[in-house]
């Protein structure tokens, strides 16, 4: 048998397909799979939701609680906007809930709705009110959320994705930081439809607590200057922009708003006193 | 999305990196298979060379360890939920043979003839944090009986 000396032309042991079609193509399936499993849990949690009761909520809402720097109870300002909140909902929500408003320490402007009950207002947020009609409605409008059990699917959302994920590629794989980046990003808070529904709830809140709806918007319209999402930012911020807000905030609340019919905030919330 | 900027850098990192290095490497390959291509390496046990004129016969080898890029192994991640060809794989293997075979080859210095050629693969390192084995080195090792002519 003769030797032959040959160097082949094509490499048949590499294929000649573009490596990002691949990348492309597989991608498109990883999605197509959890946007598939993602529809389905988001019916499974709208279920669980509404049949959790108060109390295991409260069990769930222990434990997340802590990771706030919450300010002490014996705080003035604290227990003042516990008795703002007791007193709105002996009058005008009745839920199976006994809110308790935790005072948490953060110069942020926000506030939030957590399982059992809790809601959390950031000073950042408390300094900026003017009136406790204003006060009133941020707090409604947290009540809001329970009512329509927000904070629930949101959290029930976040967590079985979260499992889920865990469960297909591994607790520690690159794509699990992929997804769960993602996901953070998707699951970041309500969605605009809660945060409406939420409004609306603060609305009839206010409109019960003090025989008129005037002070709901007063507080957004100040925000814009600091912390308006503006054009990029509201992909980023759950929380419907708050142009729009304030103008959705007008078509519905009461039409005559003089200052005068506006409460004054409490002594004790007024900040340093 | 720090996870998801440090991924991302290193899978543009991966990419680049890995076919600068791809790249560089088969033309390397090419240019020695041509330097080496009069030298026989084959898989039968004799290469047309007769007996008598055989003057010693000893052992060469050659072996490589290459390693995937981050892009690429990201990209078998993928494929390994989906199943069928794992392409990202394809020059990995390719490259670590072929650069085996040369360097074997390199070891038969003044031979007529490498017969009884085999090459064979296997892992190395590639313990995840999970104690499983994830692909991420390849070695090949090819090895044969170079044949060394006698002076006429």
């Amino acid at each position: 048998m003769k030797y032959t000396p040959r160097q082949g032309e094509t490499n048949f042991n590499v294929s000649p397909s573009s490596i990002w079609r691949e990348l492309f193509v597989l991608l498109a399936g990883l999605l197509a799979i959890l946007a598939g499993l993602y529809l389905v849990m988001g019916l499974v949690v709208d279920l669980v939701a509404e049949r959790l009761s108060p109390e295991f909520e409260a069990r769930l809402g222990a434990a997340v609680s802590p990771r706030f720097h919450v300010v002490g109870q014996d705080d003035s300002r604290q227990r003042c906007l516990q008795q703002l909140a007791d007193r709105i909902q002996d009058r005008c929500v009745h839920l199976p809930y006994h809110f308790k408003v935790q005072l948490v320490e953060d110069p942020r402007i926000n506030a939030f709705a957590l399982p059992g009950g809790i809601i959390m207002v950031l000073t950042g947020l408390l300094d900026r009110v003017e009136t406790e009609n204003e006060l009133a409605f941020i707090l409604g409008h947290e009540m809001g959320h329970f009512a329509n059990r927000d904070h629930l699917r949101r959290m029930g959302r976040t967590l079985v994705l979260l499992a889920v994920v865990t469960i297909v590629f591994g607790p520690d794989s690159s794509l699990n930081n992929l997804v769960t980046g993602a996901m953070g990003l998707a699951e970041l808070g309500f969605s605009r439809q809660q945060e409406t529904a939420a409004d609306q709830f603060g609305l009839k809140v206010l409109k019960c607590f003090y025989g008129n709806s005037c002070g709901a918007d007063d507080f957004f319209a100040k925000i814009p200057k600091e912390s308006d999402p503006g054009r990029f930012g509201h992909y980023f911020s759950s929380h419907p922009e708050n142009r729009r807000r304030i103008s959705h905030l007008r078509s519905l609340s009461s039409s005559d708003c003089r200052p005068e019919i506006l409460k004054p905030l409490p002594e004790c919330i007024v900040k340093g006193k | 999305m720090t996870n998801l900027i440090i991924f991302l850098s290193l899978m543009v990192l991966g990419y680049l990196a890995g076919s600068w290095a791809e790249r560089r490497h088969y033309r390397s390959i090419a240019q020695r298979e041509a330097q080496w291509i009069h030298l026989p390496a084959v898989t039968l046990p004799q290469a047309g060379i007769a007996p008598g004129t055989v003057d010693h016969a000893h052992l060469v080898s050659g072996s490589a360890v290459i390693s995937i890029d981050y892009f690429k192994r990201f990209l078998a991640g993928l494929r390994n939920l989906f199943g069928g060809t794992v392409r990202s794989y394809e020059t990995l293997i390719d490259r670590a043979r072929r650069e085996a075979v040369l360097r074997m080859k390199a070891d038969a210095v003044g031979a007529a003839a490498i017969v009884n050629v085999r090459i064979e693969t296997s892992t190395i390192g590639g313990h995840g944090k999970r104690g499983n084995k994830s692909t991420t080195c390849l070695e090949a090792v090819a090895y044969g009986t170079a044949l060394y002519l006698k002076d006429r």
